[in-house]
């Protein structure tokens, strides 16, 4: 290709696409995320399309590439792509599951690339540069103390699960050893899915197999939403509250009320991958260091902090 | 002559709950002879041919292998022993290739690998011997009837049978092609192979059988050698009743036209055909096998994309576009093929009966009463034997099953009657009853074409005899005009009058 | 003829297993749940359990008018999750003219029945006059679908305006004489529909068709039509179905409806209907549904097995209620 091709070719990429197909000054960033199966997924493809845009704008240097799968085995193809066609400079990941997804991101680990894991740790330690880590165990401590703390007499509470995962073990465990000894007892406990139908007829048939029950723990917002339809609808007045968690908006807006039955929400932000994404190309674009790990843990919503947690705007 | 019993059946009895199918049957083959099982539908025959080959154990009785008896656990101890059978419904894997077939089961292998050119060349061999010209990786589900029959018979000598035994196996063949099949037959008891074959068409039973045997009932009625019984004797001893008088006198007198029918063009099968069909008369239909006439006949009613130039039918010119036009204008076509086309096999009587008229039979909702009283009278009026009412139609003989179809077809009273091979299949006793149910359907001023490929039945049964060749009308044959020989030269096209030709 | 006379009496005693069978099965399950927890007979339970089945329970009666003419719809589970998302756009947007009342809710449902019977008939038409595998047709608009749902949600949840949702609410929760809605709709939708399989032209050609296409068209059955009005007609009660799942949660996403086509398959299969076509019956239907409601009741109002192996015993359950049907096709 002669001297004079070379150049025009270069210029009208440039004024096409800013900086993007110029290799040698730009830096690609691969993100790979779980599909928006369920609420929190969506809000969390939200936040990481939102952050993807503002960072393009920001940053001319640099480009990101997007892909959401729908199941372990086609994350990993994801990200094989991203590799072999667009020569990404660095990975954020959120792993669908941590053992299947650990060979492929260690080897990308491996050819030099910065990889950042969100949320979910990977079965090797020490692969990622940069691990931004929701805090499931706190995540489940922090719900428990606070139902230690609304119920300080203890009572009976059903807990609705989520899909058995590490997650879920995680938080459980978490929420047990937080009500521990106060007095609380969990008289039943079954999987909801982080699903609202799901929940729905869990809910149901706890409420026709318990006569009393105090409190519920649904363990996601999505749940929440299937068991207070099915309070609502048995009529029942014993329950005094439902704890869901994760951060719905229309959960945190009732928590924002004063709605009784939602006295308050634990964080779990979907966010999450907006930060992960940002510390990611801040590190690609400066020296500042950003490796290590970073750990977003679950914060209580009430009534007095639920303003700076309620974003309208996003579908979650 | 008598030669060697290879394989004999003594005081067989077989039950399917508490109905017994056959009482006590005896029963020999021997080497280098062609025996025929004959009998009508219902009789036993199958019965008897699939405990032999060890389809079936039997109830009580003996199987003697060369005097030494043997029970059959399943179907391979039987093609262990060189007992080979050819079913009615081929047995063959129709996705496969022909050689694919042949070899299924005993692929000859070179170490690991499939040894696919001994094998095509074996297969090549076996296909000459039958005189059939297909290639061997040709799919068997692109093969016509007779080519399935002929690959069939090509396993069978694959196997080096002992003992072959085949179910009416020239039903789908041509004469010619049946020619083929005796030629090997002769060749393979030459080589001391016993042969049992079954068959309705007496005449082939005649010429190629060494010893027969009748079976009527599940019980052995007539046994010894084919030299001692006429055909006639053999249609006796089967019905149990005289039928020398098999076809209906002709006393219909053809009356106004019904159908007329010019330039009906089905792509691909038939061109150009035009004929007239009168009121109070039967049109025989005569061709070879593939000459278009069923193709033809479907395209008429609709039931495959179909042109013509003009069909009138009592005077009036309509269109026929579906199925549903066609019986609007009292049109119906009785299908060759009973068991793909014609009926439900695991469904009732009933619910086969009524399902082409059904809307005859109440409104949105089935009058089931109704159905009831039609069934009555169809098992009535066409001798319908079924053990049971609510029994699978599949379970019926071919001549019951018939019989119903043709019941099927009344249901919805056409006034012009398209018969397809309306006795393919099926004993001489039922035969009778059908052809005189098809004059009588004439008689009483309907309209009848019948389309068969066996001449005897065109000859004795219609007025007039349309030939079809390649998809067009060769010719029409009338009164002293319908010989075997006029309808085969112009099946093959040539003029019924110039035998020089033929020279 | 003796012994065949006594053989039909036999019969007329005692049904064979293939109609016994699912039937055996629901008794002993309700058995179960009756030792096991005392109010699972209480009204309260059974109007839950009945009210829950009602969705699965409806489209799964369209369902077996599809199999039993030979044909299967793997896209009923994305279409009542489409149809759900797209009646609630429709009210919300509808909601600043028409104001909360009985007009737009009925505005809604128009939506959802003449969505499904669209759907349906687009389903229909690939397969029959296009002539595309009914399970690759609907394979891709499974896909279809529910990746439009998502994006109509922007891959969270749409959910129905608060106030139009209370409204709306009693159509799932409240009814005529203690009977639900739901209940009521689908008891309709199973009387018709078993009227319609065993006693009319229609259902009969569905099973003529399934049992075998080529006779079903030599005996003038028009094979496409029939085949086109079962999806229409399994659209339309996907439609019906929707309309009594919004008001429950009123609201609809990604994951709504998921896995509902292959519940539906199933309880059609259960209660004795072939798979590969040319026999239903409706009520069979509705038993498997009901088998399969209650085995996740009869778990939840248990701590008999840990939750993990729910899916296990539901497994064991629809294997074992289709193998009591087969050995009575064997004796019989």
């Amino acid at each position: 290709m002669s001297y004079m091709k070379t150049t025009l070719l270069g210029c009208t990429m440039l004024a096409l696409s800013g900086a993007a197909w110029a290799q040698d000054d730009t830096t690609v960033i691969g993100v790979s995320i779980p599909a928006a199966t369920h609420g929190w997924a969506g809000g969390m493809n939200f936040h990481a399309q939102e952050t993807i845009e503002r960072l393009e704008e920001t940053y001319p240097q640099l480009d990101f590439v997007l892909a959401a799968a729908s199941d372990a085995g086609a994350q990993v193809n994801d990200i094989e792509d991203m590799v072999a066609t667009r020569g990404i400079d660095a990975l954020v990941v959120l792993p669908f599951e941590s053992d299947p997804l650990t060979p492929p991101i260690q080897s990308v680990a491996e050819a030099g690339t910065w990889v950042t894991v969100v949320d979910r740790g990977l079965s090797v330690e020490g692969v990622e540069d940069l691990y931004v880590a929701g805090d499931n165990p706190g995540f489940g401590r922090v719900s428990g103390e606070y139902m230690v703390e609304k119920m300080p007499d203890g009572g009976d509470i059903v807990v609705l699960r989520g899909i058995p995962t590490t997650i879920d073990n995680e938080r459980v465990d978490g929420f047990e050893s937080a009500i521990e000894g106060s007095g609380i007892n969990i008289i039943d406990m079954e999987h909801g899915n982080w699903n609202r139908d799901d929940s729905f007829n869990v809910m149901q048939d706890f409420l026709q197999k318990h006569d009393q029950i105090d409190a519920v723990w649904a363990s996601d917002d999505d749940m929440a939403v299937g068991v207070l339809a099915a309070i609502e609808a048995a009529g029942r007045e014993d329950i005094q509250f439902v704890l869901g968690g994760a951060g719905m908006k229309e959960m945190v807006k009732r928590v924002m009320d004063g709605d009784e039955m939602i006295p308050a929400d634990v964080t779990y932000p979907p966010s999450m991958i907006a930060t992960a994404i940002e510390m990611t190309a801040v590190g690609m674009v400066s020296n500042a260091p950003v490796s290590g790990t970073f750990t977003i843990g679950s914060v209580l919503i009430t009534p007095e902090n639920a303003e700076q947690f309620y974003y309208p705007d996003s579908p979650f | 002559m008598t030669a060697e019993q290879v394989l004999c059946l003594r005081d067989v009895r077989k039950s399917f709950g508490p109905v017994e199918v056959l009482h006590g049957v005896n029963l020999d083959l021997r080497a280098g002879e062609v025996l025929a099982l004959i009998g009508e539908n219902g009789a036993g025959k199958s019965t008897t041919m699939k405990i032999l080959a060890g389809y079936q154990p039997a109830t009580s009785g003996r199987i003697l292998l060369e005097g030494e008896e043997v029970t059959f656990g399943s179907l391979h101890d039987g093609e262990e022993a060189g007992i080979v059978m050819i079913h009615q419904e081929f047995n063959l894997a129709e996705q496969l290739t022909v050689e694919q077939n042949i070899f299924l089961g005993r692929e000859l292998r070179r170490g690991p690998f499939l040894d696919k050119r001994k094998m095509r060349e074996l297969t090549r061999g076996y296909l000459d011997r039958v005189n059939c010209r297909v290639d061997p990786d040709t799919k068997v589900s692109a093969l016509s009837n007779s080519d399935k029959q002929m690959v069939e018979i090509a396993k069978a000598l694959s196997r080096d049978a002992r003992v072959l035994i085949m179910d009416e196996p020239t039903a789908v063949l041509t004469g010619s092609e049946t020619e083929v099949l005796f030629d090997q037959v002769r060749r393979m008891t030459a080589q001391g192979t016993a042969v049992l074959f079954t068959s309705h068409k007496l005449g082939e039973v005649a010429e190629i059988a060494d010893h027969v045997t009748v079976l009527r009932d599940g019980s052995v009625v007539h046994d010894d050698r084919a030299s001692e019984i006429t055909e006639d004797g053999m249609a006796t001893a089967m019905v149990g009743r005289d039928v020398s008088d098999l076809y209906p006198a002709k006393v219909g007198r053809p009356g106004e036209v019904m159908l007329s029918v010019r330039g009906l063009t089905v792509p691909g099968h038939a061109r150009n055909v035009g004929f007239e069909l009168r009121q109070g008369e039967i049109l025989g239909v005569a061709g070879l096998i593939g000459a278009g006439r069923t193709e033809a006949f479907e395209g008429l009613c609709g039931l495959r994309p179909a042109s013509a130039e003009r069909i009138e039918i009592a005077g009036r010119e309509v269109t026929i576009k579906k199925p549903r036009d066609a019986l609007d204008h009292g049109l119906c076509y009785l299908t060759e093929d009973r068991k793909l086309r014609g009926l439900l096999l695991d469904k009732t009587m009933r619910v086969n009966l009524t399902l082409q008229a059904l809307d005859r039979f109440g409104g949105w909702m089935i009058d089931r009463a109704a159905e009831d009283r039609a069934l009555d009278k169809a098992i009535d009026e066409f001798d319908i034997r079924a053990g049971r009412r609510t029994m699978a139609v599949g379970n019926l003989s071919g001549g019951n099953q018939q019989k119903l179809l043709l019941a099927k077809i009344m249901q919805s009273e056409p006034a012009i009657l398209i018969a397809d091979e309306p006795t393919r299949g099926i004993d001489i006793g039922t035969k009778q009853q059908i052809y005189a149910f098809l004059r009588d359907l004439a008689a009483k001023g309907h309209a009848v074409v019948v389309i068969s490929s066996e001449m005897q039945e065109v000859i004795g049964l219609a007025d007039r005899v349309l030939v079809m060749r390649t998809g067009e009308v060769a010719g029409t044959l009338t009164g002293d005009e319908l010989t075997e020989d006029a309808i085969v030269r112009l099946a093959v096209g040539l003029g019924a009058n110039d035998k020089e030709k033929v020279a | 003829m003796t012994a065949e006379t006594t053989n039909t009496r036999a019969r007329r005693s005692l049904p064979s297993m293939s109609v016994l069978g699912p039937i055996v099965a629901l008794v002993v399950l309700v058995a179960i749940g009756a030792m096991m927890n005392s109010n699972f007979l209480g009204a309260a339970n059974i109007t839950n359990v009945l009210a829950r089945s009602a969705f699965i329970g409806i489209i799964a009666v369209g369902m077996t008018f599809v199999i039993t003419a030979g044909g299967l719809d793997l896209s009923v589970g994305s279409m009542a999750a489409f149809i759900a998302g797209l009646m609630i756009l429709v009210m919300n947007a509808a909601l600043p003219s028409m104001g909360v009342g009985v007009p737009i809710i009925l505005l809604g449902m128009l939506v959802a029945v003449v969505a499904g019977i669209l759907a349906g008939l687009l389903n229909g038409f690939l397969i029959t006059t296009v002539g595309i595998e009914a399970f690759i047709v609907t394979l891709g608009t499974m896909g279809i679908y529910r990746s439009l749902v998502t994006w109509l949600a922007d891959g969270g949840t749409l959910s129905l305006d608060f106030g139009l949702r209370t409204f709306y609410r009693p159509v799932y929760f409240e009814g005529i004489l203690g009977i639900s809605w739901p209940i009521i709709v689908f008891a309709i939708v199973v009387i018709v529909g078993e009227l319609l399989m065993s006693r009319a032209r229609f259902g009969r050609h569905c099973a003529a068709i399934g049992s075998n296409e080529a006779v079903a068209h030599y005996s003038n059955v028009d094979v496409n039509r029939t085949r086109l009005l079962t999806y229409a007609m399994l659209g339309l009660l996907v439609g019906v179905a929707t309309i009594m799942y919004v008001p429950r949660l009123g609201s609809a996403s990604a994951s709504t409806g998921l896995l509902w086509e292959l519940e539906a398959i199933a309880a059609v299969i259960i209660g004795g209907t072939v798979l590969k076509g040319g026999f239903g019956r409706v009520w069979g239907t509705v038993i498997g549904v009901l088998i399969l409601s209650l085995i996740d009741n009869i778990l939840n109002l248990t701590d008999l097995v840990s939750p993990y192996l729910n899916g296990a015993i539901q497994g064991v359950i629809i294997i074992l209620a289709v193998i009591l049907q087969r050995e009575a096709k064997a004796k019989g």
